[in-house]
């Protein structure tokens, strides 16, 4: 089902020593857990409750995210991309449950840049994920305001973060680096002497970045972390992401119900539906070209800055019951492109146009009765594909 | 309106059923009574038996029957006592919170004085100030017991009422011109219900507290037979030195019973305001079954170790085409 | 923000001198007046003038006038004189005040402490086996103080004979600032102190738990954990919040223990203000009854400031009061 699969390059170098946690021999000899790749996710499933209330909220997902790349995952409230983000790292709430699959992490070792460990963060155990929480892995919140104890200086926070995970680092040490992180996102290191509900909203959102930045992770997840900011704050922090990524080099996980601000930021978007992948593609792809009908309709709801005027269509209906989903694909009552095939039988997702990209939609199954709708089949520029980048399409 | 959900929660359906249990007993305690309270025409310090069924006291009076009986004064009381101070802190409470500015100033300042001076002592003076043929009137003392009673519950509802002020369906109604009061009436006062109930009984259960104190130090007419009468005699008569439990440890267990109850209800009540206080999911049991940890560990989500169930969607067309 | 806090307290005191003032004169049938009237030849003309004086001065006087006499002798320490035990109140309560302070200042402290931490663990370990000491603890908060506390006697002290029976230190020991005195006064404090707690602590620790299970939700616990603290820290996040609204509570909840604390003194003879009072109210020793009811608002009104400023120390939001 899942478009990727692993060429030569994928593999790890010979000489590259590897540390598995929690993958069987045949998964490391396939490649998986290679270092090409700083999270793997397989048939991933997460159900809120158990038993007969059970809700399916992320249904089989796989992904990948390389090294150093971008992911944004779109979709509206309630399509599941907060539930899979934040159950890939066993940080999901009550009721929330791992049904099946695994997220596996490849992170390097601290002492040796050529040591990877690969560490199975669906079967791992609470030691093994304290040890590669923020080391590894860190998370902005959507809301710096509440993700920041209110009654502790903004500095305890990063002070109380670098002894747990470098205990050998002295007092002293501890406030420069946390000097030195704020200096990065453009604040003055007085701010950390503050208690948060005295710091403005844009830079206590800044300091929730610095902090995850603090012990360099692999991966940093953020979760809709302009939401709550003004327009001009948006860009600014979007900006200041996207350099400190090259800066830096970690792997980003972006979630959002905005599309528009993953178009510059991501490398690769994967828009949910009802807890399901429908379309997974390079950014810039995924707006010039979209081929979902439901990406289609998210694009149409935010009126570009730039450009011809279009109308706003937005996306009829509301969004589905994940207790009563239809037969068939979860998008058909407010699909406009919708077939008679998409009622009774749900699409998978495949890779089309011979590429990384892959949709889940009978539209483009090549024994599609009608031709692919004009909207659905605009031609990308090939210049922001990662994987494909030299490859011209018709 | 929302509509009433029944209560699931075994506390609160325990906590129901003992107050439940005591208010009949105030109902028709009396006429169950085998004899008369006072009636002092038994042998003297009987232990339990089945002509008595709690012996009697040091005057020969049917413990059993004081006990039945003594259950109206005290429920009675405390539940004037309640309604009284309920009613006081409504009307102080939600009018400071609505009203704001200088009213909510004044009216906040009342109730936080009326907090901060202790309630016993307070009881007490006033109480020792009573002419005595005063302190034989329930409900008198129903009264001043309110009037000690009524800050907590005033300051509660001035929060809530603050809150739900500046909520958008009050605005909406506000501004389509509905007069202050009726805004009060129809639209604050529905959301306040569970706050009100759960100060309700809290003020209650205070009262009980309250009456049965002053009976046992004496302050209340030993004319009217209640729970805290019946502790003012065994002391005084030596019950608890002489191990006449039978005698001061009835009484003590119903007040403590009727409390429990009506604190378990209020869990209940709780439970309802914060939704988060709610228990959610399985039991241990069935966690357990499905291979998840006992408890839900913030942090470390759990994993199904169960087979995965694929997804069941409406229409069995869709399984049917997997 | 203090001196509004302060502002306050120093009102309600006035109220509660007032009150102190203005009830006798209320009542039907001048209580004050009959005493006084009851007294002449009971007791000296000095005890005489001082207890008049101590409500107010003459009777002939106009209401205010009265007022500001009393007034003023409250502020020269003239609380009157005890009809029943003919000393000054003043001196009477010098002598069992510290009783009571001492015996209400230890529950609280270890009432609150225990309450405290075994809400945040209840509020944490929710759905655990520690979940039905809940309603053991509410059981408890219902029973009366007097009660609990005279079980107790019989049951540990009278019957099992693990605690001394009845006061605060035994005969056989001089009092005065020795080893062997405090030794005993602790001893003998241990029951009553015990039965304090038992009756307050679920106040304290359901509080506490409804406010852990809230700040569970909150985002800067998940915070802590995606940290990857361990586990105390990240309880510790959760506890320094919870347990805010627990301490702005404590006026309410130092009325309640006070109120009870002096019942379970009487169960005891612990010779503290409790016994005092009751003696005063059957005796109509109004002047003494007047004296304790001020001395023990204005203590329960110093231990509200104390704690007042120890959540304005604990809170930083209370500091500034808008946001940048």
């Amino acid at each position: 089902m899942s478009a990727d699969t692993f060429d030569i390059q994928a593999v790890s170098p010979p000489n590259a020593r590897h540390a598995v946690h929690g993958l069987r021999e045949d998964d490391v000899a396939a490649g998986v857990g290679g270092n090409e790749f700083v999270l793997e996710v397989n048939d991933f499933s997460v159900d809120y409750g158990v038993g007969a209330n059970m809700v399916r909220a992320v249904n089989d997902v796989s992904l990948n995210l390389r090294r150093s790349k971008v992911l944004g995952v779109a979709g509206e409230s309630g399509s599941g991309k907060s539930t899979l983000v934040y159950a890939m790292t066993r940080l999901l709430r009550a009721p929330g449950v791992i049904s099946g699959g695994n997220v596996t992490l490849t992170f390097a070792d601290r002492e040796d840049e050529k040591a990877f460990t690969t560490l199975n963060l669906v079967t791992a155990t609470e030691k093994e994920l304290r040890k590669i929480r923020w080391t590894h892995v860190s998370v902005v919140l959507q809301s710096a305001l509440s993700a920041l104890d209110p009654v502790l200086r903004v500095g305890r926070e990063f002070d109380e973060v670098l002894k747990t995970h470098r205990p050998d680092m002295t007092k002293a040490q501890r406030r420069q680096r946390a000097a030195e992180l704020l200096t990065m996102v453009g604040l003055d290191d007085d701010r950390l002497s503050r208690f948060p509900h005295e710091i403005s909203g844009g830079q206590r959102q800044r300091i929730m970045i610095a902090l995850a930045l603090a012990l360099n992770p692999d991966l940093v997840i953020m979760d809709e972390p302009t939401t709550a900011l003004d327009v001009v704050t948006q860009r600014e922090i979007i900006g200041e992401l996207s350099d400190l990524r090259s800066r830096f080099g970690f792997a980003m996980i972006f979630i959002t119900h905005d599309l528009s601000l993953l178009v510059e930021l991501a490398d690769e978007i994967v828009v949910m539906y009802a807890g399901e992948i429908v379309e997974h593609a390079g950014a810039g792809e995924l707006y010039e070209a979209p081929r979902h009908p439901y990406t289609l309709g998210l694009l149409n709801s935010f009126p570009p800055l730039h450009g011809p005027r279009r109308e706003l269509t937005g996306i009829p209906g509301s969004p589905p019951d994940l207790s009563d989903l239809p037969a068939g694909c979860n998008f058909y009552p407010r699909c406009p492109f919708k077939m008679s095939r998409c009622e009774h039988e749900a699409p998978t997702l495949t890779a089309i146009d011979g590429s990384d990209r892959s949709v889940a939609c009978w539209l483009h199954s090549p024994d599609s009765p009608v031709p692919v709708p004009v909207e659905l089949s605009r031609t990308a520029h090939p210049t922001r594909d990662p994987v494909t980048s030299s490859e011209e399409r018709p | 309106m929302k509509t009433l959900r029944l209560p699931k929660s075994p506390k609160v359906i325990l906590g129901l059923g003992i107050v439940g249990f005591f208010i009949l007993m105030t109902v028709i305690g009396p006429w169950l009574a085998p004899y008369s309270p006072s009636a002092t025409n038994f042998a003297a310090n009987l232990t339990p038996s089945t002509h008595h069924w709690l012996g009697t006291t040091s005057l020969g009076q049917d413990i059993f029957s004081q006990l039945l009986v003594g259950a109206r004064a005290t429920m009675v009381v405390a539940l004037v006592a309640g309604l009284v101070a309920t009613i006081l802190s409504v009307t102080i409470g939600v009018a400071a919170g609505y009203l704001g500015g200088l009213p909510d100033d004044g009216l906040s300042l009342l109730s936080n004085v009326f907090l901060a001076i202790p309630g016993l002592p307070l009881l007490i003076v006033i109480d020792s100030y009573l002419p005595v043929n005063s302190r034989s009137n329930s409900f008198v003392i129903g009264l001043i017991i309110s009037l000690t009673g009524w800050a907590w519950g005033a300051r509660v509802l001035r929060a809530q009422t603050m809150s739900l002020r500046n909520r958008d369906f009050v605005e909406a109604a506000r501004i389509i011109g509905e007069k202050r009061y009726r805004v009060m009436f129809s639209e604050i006062a529905p959301n306040l219900l569970p706050v009100l109930a759960s100060s309700f009984l809290f003020t209650v259960l205070y009262s009980i507290g309250a009456y049965v104190t002053l009976a046992y130090i004496g302050l209340t007419s030993t004319a009217v037979w209640n729970w805290g009468t019946m502790l003012y005699w065994a002391q005084a008569n030596n019950a608890p030195l002489s191990n006449e439990w039978y005698w001061f440890v009835p009484p003590g267990i119903c007040i403590a019973l009727v409390g429990t109850g009506l604190a378990l209800v209020n869990f209940g009540i709780d439970e309802f305001i914060n939704p988060r206080l709610r228990a959610a999911g399985l039991t241990s049991r069935q966690r357990r079954k499905l291979g998840l940890p006992r408890r839900v560990r913030l942090g470390f989500t759990p994993v199904l170790h169960a087979a995965k169930t694929p997804r069941v969607n409406a229409s069995p067309a869709k399984l049917a085409s997997q | 923000m203090i001196a509004r806090r302060l502002s306050l307290y120093a009102l309600t005191a006035w109220v509660a001198i007032t009150v102190n003032f203005l009830l006798p004169r209320l009542m039907p049938g001048n209580p004050v007046q009959t005493m006084i009237g009851k007294l002449t030849g009971q007791v000296t003309p000095a005890e005489m003038n001082a207890i008049q004086l101590s409500f107010g001065g003459s009777f002939k006087q106009g209401l205010f006038a009265q007022y500001l006499t009393y007034l003023t002798q409250l502020f020269h320490g003239n609380f009157g004189v005890s009809i029943t035990l003919g000393a000054p109140v003043g001196a009477i309560l010098r002598e069992s005040v510290p009783w009571t302070v001492g015996l209400i200042g230890f529950s609280t402290i270890i009432s609150f402490g225990v309450g405290t931490f075994a809400g945040a663990l209840l509020g944490w370990t929710r759905g655990s086996r520690l979940d039905s000491l809940i309603p053991t603890a509410t059981f408890f908060q219902a029973i009366p103080y007097f009660f609990l506390g005279t079980v107790m006697l019989i049951v540990f002290a009278s019957n099992l004979h693990w605690f001394p029976v009845l006061g605060a230190y035994s005969q056989n020991v001089t009092p005065g600032w020795n080893w062997a005195f405090v030794g005993n006064v602790i001893r003998y404090g241990e029951l009553p102190v015990i039965s304090i707690v038992f009756s307050s602590v679920a106040g304290w620790m359901l509080g506490m738990r409804n406010m852990m299970i809230t700040m569970v939700g909150e985002d800067f616990v998940l915070m802590a954990v995606a940290k990857g603290l361990p586990r105390r820290k990240v309880i510790m996040h959760a506890a320094r919040n919870a347990i805010l609204p627990s301490i702005a509570n404590l006026s309410l909840a130092i009325g309640l223990v006070v109120s009870g604390a002096l019942l379970v003194e009487l169960v005891f003879n612990y010779p503290g203000v409790g016994d005092l009072l009751l003696q005063a109210v059957l005796n109509e020793d109004y002047p003494l009854i007047q004296g304790i009811f001020l001395v023990i608002t204005l203590t329960v009104l110093c231990a509200n400031l104390i704690a007042d400023v120890v959540y304005l120390a604990l809170d930083p939001r209370t500091r500034t009061e808008a946001a940048v």
